[in-house]
Parts: C-alpha cells; structure tokens; sequence
C-alpha cells in the first residue's frame, strides 16, 4: 500500500536499510536457540535420569539449569528482540539506525557477553540469583552494552522521518528503560575477587528486589518487546491492521504502569511483610485487564483473513504465540491468589507455566518472524513452506506435551505437600516419595522437549536451504524516504495521544514514570530492614567457615532445587519446622529462599542430621536416600576450601551491615580452619578416612548445612 | 518519618484512596483515548506498518 502523504512529498531521498545487522542477530538467534533448547532438554533428562548429570561438575544440574534460563533468555529471546527490533524500527520510523559503529558493538558485545556467561556458569561463577547469575563484570558489560543500544535506538528515533512513532515503538522504548532500571537496581553488588560479589540487599531486601527485578525481566524482556514485535509482524503478516490502535494505547500503558508492581507473587507466605505480598497479589490479578486486550487487538488484527491460518505457517505461528500468550497471562495472575500460590508455589506447576511462556510466547513469536524476515531479507523465497508447517505441528505438540506433564506433576507435587492424615500427620512424610511419583512425568516433559528441538532443528535446515538458494550479491534495502526536514516543517497539528507520539522524549520519560512509581513504593519501604526487625529474634552471623561452605552452596545452584523458606502453611510446618522469620534470613547476601523444590526445603535443615549423613549425602544421595534424583557432588571431596579470602569476605559482610567482631575478620581464616578440623575429626571418628579432610570442600558445605535454622536465640 | 509513612501502609482508607486515584486515572485515560476527534488519527496511525515503508529494492 502506498502511502498519500509521503508520495505527495516532493523531498525525497534515497537511503539504505542495515539489514546486515538483523541478519548477524538473526543467525545469533538461530545458533543460541539451539544452545539453549539442548541444554534445557539435558536438564530436563537430569531430573529424569540423574546419571545424566555425568559426575562432571560442570553440567551438573544446578550449574546447568541457570545456563539453559540465561540462554533461553538472554541469548535466545535477546537476539530474536534485536532482530526484531532493529528490522522494524528502521521502517516504522524511516530511517537507517542511528549509527552503525553502535549496532556493531551493540551485536558483538553481546555476544561477548553470552560467551562469557557460558563459560563462567558451568564454572561455577554464579550470584544464585535467578535470571541474575552472573558475576559482576559482566554484569557492568551488560550494562554497558545496554547504554550502547539504548543510545543507538534513541538516536534513530530523534533522526527519524515519520512524525509520530507507532505502538511497536512504545513497547521497544519502555522494554530499554525498564530493562536498564532493573539491571542496575538489581546488580549493585560489592566485588569479593575477579569473578565473586555479594549483593549490598540482603534477606528480604534482596528477595524483593531480585523478584521485583525476575518478575520485570519477564514483563520488560519476554513480554513487552514482544508485544512490540507483535504489533508489527501480525498486521504485516496478515495485511491488516491492527484490530483497535485505541485498544493499543490503552494495552500499553496500563501494562507498562501495572507489571513492575506485581513481583511480590513471587513471594507470597514467605517473610515479607504482608502489604507487599498483598499488593503483588492484587496487582498481578489486574494484569488480567491489560494482557487479554494485548492478546485479543492481536488476535482481531487477523479479522476476514482466518482462512490464512490454514494456509500460511507464518500465521500459524503467530496465533498460537498470542493463544499461549493468553493462556500464560491468564494462568500468572491466577497463580499469584494467595491460595492458590500456596498449591502451586514451589512446584512444577510453574515451570509448566514458564514454559506456555517462553516456548509458546516467545518461541513461537519468533520461529513466526523469523519465517518472515529470512526470505525477505535474503531476497528470496522460503525452501519449504511444507516443513515450516510441519515445525509447526512438532512444536506446538511438544509445547503440550511440556505443559501438561509439568502442571500435572505440580498439582501432584502440591497435593501430596499437603496431604494430612484425620490424625494431623503428613500422608507422605518422605519427601522422596513426591520426587518419585512425578519421575515419569519428567520423561513426559523430556518428550516434549525433544518434540520442540526437533522442530526447531527442521526450521534450521529450512531457514539454511532458503539463505543457500538466495542470491549470492546480498545488498542492504534501498528506501526512498521524505527529508526529515521536510516531516517536521510543519507544527504538529495532531491533539490528544498522537501528539505525544510525536515527542519521544517526553513520551520516553512518562514510560519511566510510569514503571517508577511501583518500584518506589514498593522497594523503598523495605530498605530500612531493621524497621521490621523484632529485637528478641536476632540471629548470630555466619562463622566463617559457615560463611565460606555457603558460597560454596551459592556457587553449586543448590537454590534450584532446594527452598530455605518455611510458608506457615500446617503441612510446611509439620514437615519443615516452624515457619520462616525476617531475621533468619537478614545476614544473607545472597538470600537463598529458592523457588522450586525438586528436593526439600532445607531452611532447619540444621542439626537434623549427623555429620557423616551430610557427607554420605553430598557423595551418593542414595546410600541415604534411596531413589534420590540428586546429583553426586564427588569433588567436594577432592576439592579444597577457599581459607584465604575469608578475611576479605568477612569484612565486606562487617561492611555491609553484619556484626563481626574485629578479632572474628581479622583471623577468619585461622577461625575457619580450626572449625574444618573439628568436622574433620568427626568424621575421621566415624569411618571418613581422608587425607586433609578439614581443607575440603564438603566440610566447609556441612559446616553451612548444619548451620542452617541455627542461628537463632534458643528458647 | 519513615516509620510513620510505613505505619500508613496498614490504613485502609488511605489505601482506598490510592485504589480510586488510579482508577480514577484510568477511567479519565479511557475517555481521552475515546474521544471521536481520535478516531481519524487512530485510522491513519494503523496504517503506519502497512503503508509503503519506502523501500524500493
């Protein structure tokens, strides 16, 4: 369709797309796909099969599983986002990318980025935050890297030749902004070494500020700058325009102003104060309003051409993207009532949940835009349309296959929690018994999987024979487009919303405030801890040789599986012990509250057990526990114990708030050492025969283990 | 100070109060985006992804 205006103009100049850069994103996409689906789908076999962690720590389970969400996330849905981003936005606002130095440094530092978390995740480098694991340099080149396209997108918007800038747009400025805010907020941490910090937050700061940061990495990283993207590929697909630009506009700014409140369901029956879980649960359920307006102005856009979604794959993509974007707004809210969260929270209900998400949302959306833009830019046509339509069937029965055996074995998981005798007594004491019922669900899962690589892996081969058979001299696209001159001549004469599309700055700082009043109200509180701290309660620091088993924990990814956060829930505390405090947890830097327990929650696990149980766990979890799924840590015993930074370590923890005693840092190494030895000793008695056992690892870990619940005033 | 701005997360009725203010602005936000004099921008702003991106090649 021609555009009146622009043809009317008599000022037109002839420039050049950069297509290069959406085509280096777009096979960035291609190649971290495929990453990060294998190693979902082996950390998917481990729960399955525990030999598949291989005894080798580096692929251990809770290494693995934060390398899978950072490359699904920000490997796999980042480069699918730029593409996008840098493909649309060049044409809705008429111009080539504000520099093509920055798009360059923008591509490869992030994959420098990638690089770099794939190599220091399964190393072990790891802040066991989740979606937030890594350590601080690259938290400062993510950062960097962020400025940069931020720079560059701004840049295009303030050299651009369309006066007013379109709703994809909006979703793009909101998704740089907030994404910047949280990464910031989120990362302020004090260097220990080259690849160690700690976080300043601790305990229920740091619980809320990391859930208000997770839960916003999925409204501003998984969902807005999708949205974006699908406010410009479906009415492109389709021909159409959008259902209602009304309806837009409404979509927008209540979901940008309602997502950055709800973080706190991540939280619910655990020691945060009671206002915020509320307000996380209250506003979550008005996200209902917003997402299902998204979804059905995206879905309408497809009014009087449905007979394309027999016909076109790319449409067929599309439309299951938004029904599983539906169904996952719809299912989030109804996860964060507080009675139901209690059913669901911990369980695999929720990594069913993520997964309608991220393999239906997001994945869908982008094997859909990546059908589009492939032939386009290569200028040529698909290979196959059949096996497009055939990825299309694979996939979406994989994603059922995963969805259903994971919100099966959750309620499962959720019931047997809870099951009490007429008595008042646990049904199922052991927790190993509600890990094994739900084994044969986790094939079901791997199946699905399996289902959605292979998929994937056809659209490969598609996208390849299509860039194969384009022709050989590539060329960037040429535009003929009005002098910017020429478009702002003219007083913007538009009223009402329009004419605040057509001022990006003020536009961009009322999306700020937008997402800063909840994050004021709902962060700012908790940064005085002490205001909800009782005295009587207070609990000791960590010794050092605690202190030193803990990063060891941390470093394992023992939050993936494990909670430390008792909800006072009967069931919770019949098994686990009386439920959570503030104060248990406010020396913690990190928290380690957790949110899935494939095994159980571990928060009084302190005492419980001897020493040599500890160790005899740590080394084979079924000379103990029979049918554990637990991986074998052997190194633990061949590795030594970090004694020299303690010091260091200790007095950044002194720094920030944790009463040591001057004399405790200053020899916390010697303190640490002399506690080894009377694990060591311990175990010796008891039949461990090993040589240098105090300077291991695993003792340092019971040295954690048995501290946990520990700490407080003994009645 | 803070304490006592804390104190008032409890209040119901300043709670209340919050609640209305934003729905209040929501309701206003709604009827701005209704007004007709919006409807031919809103026309001609969809279009933006369909219309002739320029592109010549």
């Amino acid at each position: 369709m021609k555009n009146p205006e622009l043809h009317n103009e008599t000022i037109l100049e002839k420039i050049l797309y950069d297509d290069d850069i959406v085509k280096k994103f777009l096979l960035a996409t291609l190649i971290w796909a495929g990453a990060a689906f294998i190693f979902g789908l082996l950390a998917a076999l481990q729960l399955a099969w525990w030999p598949m962690n291989m005894n080798l720590e580096w692929v251990t389970f809770g290494r693995l599983r934060p390398l899978h969400t950072n490359a699904a996330i920000f490997a796999f849905a980042g480069n699918a986002i730029f593409a996008g981003i840098y493909h649309s936005s060049q044409r809705l606002l008429k111009t080539r990318m504000f520099s093509d130095v920055l798009s360059r440094l923008h591509f490869w530092g992030w994959q420098l980025i990638i690089i770099s978390a794939a190599i220091t995740l399964p190393l072990g480098y790891s802040q066991s935050k989740e979606y937030a694991e890594l350590e601080w340099p690259i938290d400062i080149a993510i950062a960097v890297i962020w400025v940069v396209f931020a720079v560059n997108f701004f840049g295009t918007i303030g050299k651009r030749r369309e006066r007013h800038l379109y709703v994809a747009i909006w979703f793009y400025i909101a998704t740089i902004i907030t994404v910047a805010v949280l990464h910031i907020v989120n990362s302020i941490e004090i260097p220990v070494s080259f690849l160690q910090s700690y976080p300043v937050y601790a305990g229920i700061q740091d619980a809320l500020v990391q859930w208000w940061y997770g839960h916003n990495a999925v409204a501003f990283f998984l969902t807005t700058p999708f949205l974006g993207l699908m406010y410009y590929y479906v009415p492109k697909a389709a021909n159409r325009p959008v259902y209602s630009y009304q309806l837009s506009i409404i979509h927008f700014w209540s979901l940008v102003f309602i997502y950055i409140w709800a973080g706190p369901h991540h939280l619910l029956y655990t020691s945060l104060p009671e206002w915020a879980q509320t307000l996380g649960m209250v506003f979550s359920l008005m996200l209902w309003a917003p997402s299902w307006g998204g979804m059905i102005n995206g879905l309408l856009t497809l009014r009087g051409a449905w007979h394309l979604l027999r016909t076109d794959p790319i449409i067929k993509f599309f439309v299951t993207a938004l029904t599983f974007y539906g169904m996952a707004t719809f299912e989030g809210p109804l996860l964060s009532i507080k009675s139901v969260s209690a059913l669901g929270h911990y369980t695999d209900w929720i990594i069913g949940h993520v997964h309608a998400g991220a393999l239906g949302w997001n994945g869908m959306l982008t094997f859909g835009m990546m059908y589009y833009l492939v032939p386009r830019l290569w200028k040529t046509k698909l290979y196959s349309e059949k096996l497009a339509t055939n990825h299309f069937w694979i996939a979406t029965l994989g994603i059922l296959l995963y969805y259903i055996s994971m919100v099966t074995a959750g309620i499962t998981e959720g019931l047997m929690w809870r099951a009490l005798t007429p008595e008042g007594r646990l049904v199922y004491p052991d927790f190993i018994e509600t890990v094994v019922r739900v084994v044969p669900l986790y094939w079901v899962r791997a199946l699905g999987g399996f289902l959605f690589i292979i998929g994937f892996f056809m659209m490969a081969y598609n996208l390849y024979k299509t860039i194969k058979a384009a022709p050989a001299e590539q060329s960037d696209t040429e535009a003929k487009v009005p002098i910017r001159h020429a478009v702002f001549a003219q007083p913007d004469t538009k009223e009402g919303h329009s004419k605040l599309e057509g001022m990006g700055t003020v536009f961009s700082v009322l999306a700020f405030l937008a997402i800063a009043v909840g994050s004021i109200i709902e962060i700012y509180p908790t940064l005085s801890l002490h205001k909800y701290i009782t005295p009587t309660n207070l609990v000791e620091p960590y010794t050092p040789l605690e202190l030193a088993g803990r990063d060891i924990y941390v470093s394992e990814g023992c939050y993936t599986c494990h909670s430390q956060q008792i909800r006072p829930i009967a069931a919770e505390v019949l098994r686990y012990g009386k439920a959570s405090t503030i104060e248990e947890s406010m020396y913690d830097h990190p928290f380690q509250w957790g949110s899935k327990r494939i095994g159980p929650d571990l928060a009084r696990v302190g005492k419980k057990y001897p020493n040599l149980w500890h160790f005899q766990h740590m080394i084979d979890p079924r000379a103990v526990t029979p049918k554990s799924i637990m991986p074998s840590y052997s190194w633990m015993v061949e590795k030594d114990t970090d004694f020299i930074t303690l010091r260091k370590k200790l007095s950044i923890m002194k720094y920030m708030g944790v009463p040591y005693d001057d004399d405790t840092v200053a020899n916390a190494d010697i303190k640490a050492q002399k506690e080894a030895l009377a694990i060591a000793e311990d175990l010796k008695a008891n039949g461990v025969n090993i040589a240098k056992l105090e300077k291991k690892q695993i003792v340092a870990l019971i040295a954690y283990l048995q501290a946990l619940g520990q700490k407080g005033k003994q009645p | 100070m803070k304490q006592d701005g804390l104190a008032l997360f409890t209040d119901t009725h300043l709670t209340a109060l919050g609640l209305m203010i934003f729905f209040g602005f929501f309701i206003g936000v709604l009827i701005w985006t209704s007004l007709k004099a919006n409807k031919a921008i809103y026309k001609k702003m969809e279009q933006v992804p369909l219309i002739d991106d320029g592109e010549i090649s």
